[in-house]
C-alpha cells in the first residue's frame, strides 16, 4: 500500500514538473489580462535602459500590447538553448555573429527578404547579414552598426603635439613617440581573451583582400598566405604595451584609459559608455586603425551590431513587426543611437556626435568592411589563439594553428 | 521509498545522459532540426584533437595538486579543530564558511586580490614574480586556479575528517599516552590508521570534484591565457554550446565520463585495501 502511495506521489510530482514548463510556455504566448504579451530578447546589457524607455513609450501608444525586455546575462547561449527546446522569443536582437547564422541557417527565423522595412536600410548592411549567415534570403533587419576604431586621448595627443595617425607608418611613430615620453602608447587588457579582437579584425580586414574567406573555401589559399600580414603587424603593436597587460582585464582597461593611462585604446567604439562612465571629462577621439601606407585605402571595420529577427514560432507576429516598426521609426531610432554612441543602419541617419567626428569620413564614402571573425567558427576560438600569440609572439606558429583548426573543424562536420 | 528515487533519476539523470550518448554517434550542431548518424567519426577526431589532450592534461595536473592540498590541509586543520581549544565551534563555522559562499563569488574576489591587491605587495616587496596578476602568466595562472579550488574545498573536507576524528576512540590515546607516546606517533599509529575510510572517501570526492572543475575555471581565467587554463568541462561547454559542435562535444563528454569512473574505481579499490591492511 505504501509502496502504491509513493508510486502514484513520485509520478505526479514528476508529471507536474513536466506539466509546469509546458505552461509556463503557453502564458507566454497567450495573452495575460487581455493583452498581448511579446517578448523582445536581446543581447545587449549597456541598452536596457535604452530599450525600457522606448517600451514604455511604445506601450503607451500600443495599451493592448505588453513588451517584455529579456536581457539575460549570456545571452548568445541562453538563445541558442532555448532554440534547442523549440521555445524561442518573438523578436530577437543580436548582432550579425555566428550565433544569429547558426539561428538563421537552423529556420528559426522569419523570412523578411521582402518586408517594405528594407527598402529604408542601407543596402551594405543587409548584405552583411546575407554574408555572415551565408543564405540567399535577408532574415533580420539590420538597426545599428558599430565601429572598431582606435581610442585615443586627446588631451595627451595635444600635450605631446600629435596629430591623428592616417599610415601605419604614422601610427607606429605616434607610438613610438608616447613611448619616448614616458607614457603608454596601448592600454591592452589580454586577461580577458576577447580584447585582443579589435585591433586584430581591423589589422586583418584591411590586409586579407576582398575573397580571402571565399578562397579559403575553396582551398585556394591559407592563413599562412592572407593573414601573415595582420599577424606580424599585430605582433609589432604588442610593443607599446604596459607592463601588467596579461594581468588586466577589459573593465580595469576602460577605467584605466578614462583615467588618462594610455594615449590610445585599442578597442571599439562600444566602449566609449563605460568610458565615460568612469571619467565623464574625459576628452577622447575616435580615428579608423591605419593599416597600411595608403590613407585612401583604409576601410573601417562596421559591423552588424543590432538585428531584429522575428521568431517562425512567434503566436504574434504581427505585433513584434509593430514593435520592430516603432523602434525603427527616426526618433526613435535616433533617440537610441544618441545614447548608445552607435550608428544606425537606416538610409539617411547619420551620427553626429563630435566625439565620432574621425569616422564620418569613412561612413560618408563607404569605405567599411565586416569584422572577419565573424566569419571564423567559434569552435576554433580564434581569441584564445590570439591571447595565446600575445604571450609566445610566435607568428610562424599562430597561423599554422589557424590553418590546422580551420582544417580540423571542417573535417568534423 | 526506492521506487520514487529510481524514477527521478532516471527521468532527469539516466535518460539526458543516455540522450547523450546517442547524439555523440550524430553530427547534430545542437540547433537543427536534421542531423545524420555518423558512426564513429567524432571519436575518430576526438583523439586528434590537441586541445583536447591539452584540456586532460591541465585538468589532471590540477586535480592530482588540488587533492594531495586539499587533503593535508583540511587534515590538519580537522585535527586542530579537534583538539581542546578556545572558541571551537567558532572557529569550525568559520572554518566552513568557504563551503557556503558561491563559487563565482569566491572566483570574483579573488580575481580581484589577484588583479590588484597581490601585484601591489610584490612590488612593495620588489618580487617581480608577483609584482603583475599570475592569472594572465601562461606558467602560472593554474597556481591562481588551484589556490582558490583548495581554499574553497578544504572546507568540506574538514567537516568529513572532524566527523571521523570523533570515532577514535579515546581510550585508545589514553592507553598511547601511559607508553609514552609522541604526539607524531599518536597520529602515525592511532589516528591516521583509524579515520582511514575517511580518508579514502576525502581522497575520492576530491579528486572527482578537481576531475570536473569548471566555475572557479570561469570565474578566474576563462580558460586562458590562450588555452592554458581550459579544463576538460569548459572546453565541452565552450565547443559544444558556444562552438556548435554539440555531437562531436557529447563524444569527449563520453570520455571524460569513462576516465573520470576508473579513476574513481581504481582509488577505492586500492584505498580500500589500504584500509584492510591497517
Amino acid at each position: 500500500m505504501k509502496k502504491a502511495l509513493a508510486l502514484i506521489m513520485s509520478s505526479a510530482l514528476t508529471f507536474s514538473l513536466l506539466s509546469a514548463c509546458a505552461n509556463k510556455a503557453e502564458q507566454n504566448a497567450s495573452e495575460s489580462g487581455g493583452k498581448v504579451k511579446i517578448e523582445f530578447f536581446h543581447y545587449k546589457p549597456e541598452a536596457r535602459g535604452t530599450f525600457d524607455k522606448l517600451i514604455e513609450k511604445f506601450e503607451k501608444e500600443n495599451p493592448n500590447i505588453d513588451v517584455v525586455n529579456a536581457n539575460p546575462p549570456d545571452a548568445g547561449t541562453v538563445l541558442k538553448a532555448r532554440a534547442a527546446k523549440r521555445d524561442m522569443p518573438d523578436i530577437v536582437g543580436v548582432g550579425a555573429d555566428t550565433t544569429f547564422a547558426e539561428l538563421a541557417k537552423a529556420g528559426m527565423f522569419e523570412d523578411v527578404t521582402k518586408a517594405p522595412e528594407l527598402n529604408n536600410i542601407q543596402p551594405s548592411y543587409i548584405q552583411m547579414v546575407k554574408d555572415v549567415s551565408g543564405l540567399e534570403r535577408v532574415y533580420a533587419i539590420p538597426y545599428a552598426a558599430n565601429a572598431d576604431a582606435v581610442i585615443y586621448n586627446k588631451a595627451i595627443f595635444k600635450e605631446l603635439g600629435l596629430s591623428v595617425p592616417k599610415t601605419w607608418d604614422e601610427f607606429i611613430a605616434a607610438a613610438e613617440k608616447i613611448k619616448a615620453a614616458g607614457k603608454t602608447p596601448f592600454y591592452f587588457t589580454f586577461k580577458d581573451a576577447w580584447t585582443t579582437l579589435p585591433a586584430y579584425n581591423a589589422l586583418a580586414a584591411n590586409t586579407q583582400g576582398e575573397t580571402f574567406f571565399q578562397d579559403l573555401n575553396q582551398g585556394k589559399t591559407s592563413f599562412e598566405k592572407g593573414y601573415k600580414e595582420a599577424t606580424e603587424k599585430f605582433v609589432e603593436l604588442l610593443k607599446y604595451g604596459h607592463k601588467d597587460q596579461f594581468g588586466k582585464g577589459y573593465a580595469d582597461g576602460n577605467v584605466a584609459f578614462a583615467k588618462g593611462e594610455s594615449a590610445m585604446y585599442l578597442q571599439g567604439i562600444w566602449a566609449i559608455p563605460e568610458i565615460k562612465k568612469a571619467n565623464p571629462n574625459i576628452e577622447l577621439g575616435v580615428f579608423p586603425y591605419p593599416v597600411t601606407n595608403n590613407p585612401e585605402q583604409t576601410k573601417l571595420v562596421s559591423g552588424v551590431d543590432l538585428l531584429f529577427a522575428i521568431s517562425k514560432t512567434s503566436k504574434h507576429p504581427k505585433e513584434a513587426k509593430k514593435f520592430i516598426d516603432f523602434l525603427l521609426k527616426e526618433e526613435n531610432a535616433k533617440a537610441y543611437m544618441a545614447e548608445q554612441n552607435a550608428f544606425s543602419a537606416i538610409k539617411g541617419l547619420t551620427q553626429e556626435d563630435p566625439m565620432l567626428e574621425g569616422l564620418k569620413e569613412s561612413f560618408a564614402k563607404g569605405a567599411l568592411v565586416d569584422f572577419p571573425d565573424h566569419y571564423i567558427p567559434p569552435s576554433i576560438n580564434l581569441a584564445n589563439l590570439l591571447q595565446q600569440l600575445t604571450h609566445d609572439q610566435d607568428v610562424g606558429k599562430f597561423l599554422k594553428t589557424m590553418d590546422a583548426e580551420w582544417e580540423k573543424v571542417k573535417g568534423r562536420k | 521509498m526506492t521506487v520514487p528515487a529510481v524514477v527521478l533519476f532516471a527521468v532527469f539523470h539516466t535518460f539526458p545522459a543516455l540522450q547523450g550518448i546517442f547524439y555523440s554517434f550524430t553530427n547534430w550542431d545542437g540547433l537543427s532540426l536534421t542531423y545524420d548518424f555518423v558512426g564513429l567519426k567524432n571519436y575518430y577526431y576526438l583523439f586528434q584533437d590537441e586541445n583536447v589532450w591539452h584540456s586532460y592534461l591541465f585538468t589532471f595536473q590540477f586535480a592530482i595538486v588540488s587533492t594531495v592540498l586539499v587533503n593535508v590541509l583540511s587534515l590538519a586543520i580537522a585535527i586542530g579543530l579537534n583538539e581542546k581549544i578556545k572558541f571551537k565551534n567558532f572557529f569550525r563555522a568559520v572554518y566552513f564558511l568557504p563551503n557556503v559562499l558561491s563559487v563565482l563569488i569566491v572566483g570574483y574576489i579573488f580575481n580581484y586580490l589577484f588583479a590588484n591587491v597581490l601585484p601591489l605587495w610584490g612590488e612593495k616587496l620588489g618580487i617581480e614574480a608577483l609584482s603583475t596578476n599570475i592569472l594572465g602568466s601562461e606558467k602560472w595562472a593554474w597556481v591562481g586556479i588551484v589556490i582558490v579550488a583548495v581554499w574553497q574545498a578544504c572546507a568540506f573536507n574538514t567537516i568529513l575528517y572532524l566527523a571521523g576524528l570523533q570515532t577514535v576512540p579515546s581510550e585508545l590515546y589514553e592507553a598511547s599516552s601511559l607508553d609514552g607516546a609522541s604526539k607524531w606517533q599518536n597520529f602515525r599509529h592511532i589516528t591516521f590508521p583509524m579515520i582511514a575510510p575517511f580518508f579514502t572517501i576525502n581522497m575520492v570526492l576530491a579528486m572527482k570534484n578537481f576531475l570536473m572543475v569548471f566555475d572557479q575555471v570561469v570565474a578566474l581565467t576563462g580558460g586562458g591565457p590562450g588555452r592554458a587554463t581550459e579544463s576538460i568541462s569548459l572546453h565541452i561547454y565552450n565547443g559544444g554550446f558556444q562552438g556548435g559542435e554539440f555531437a562531436y562535444q557529447s563524444a569527449n563528454s563520453v570520455i571524460y565520463f569513462i576516465v573520470i569512473m576508473a579513476v574513481s574505481i581504481a582509488q577505492i579499490k586500492f584505498l580500500q585495501k589500504r584500509e584492510v591492511d591497517m
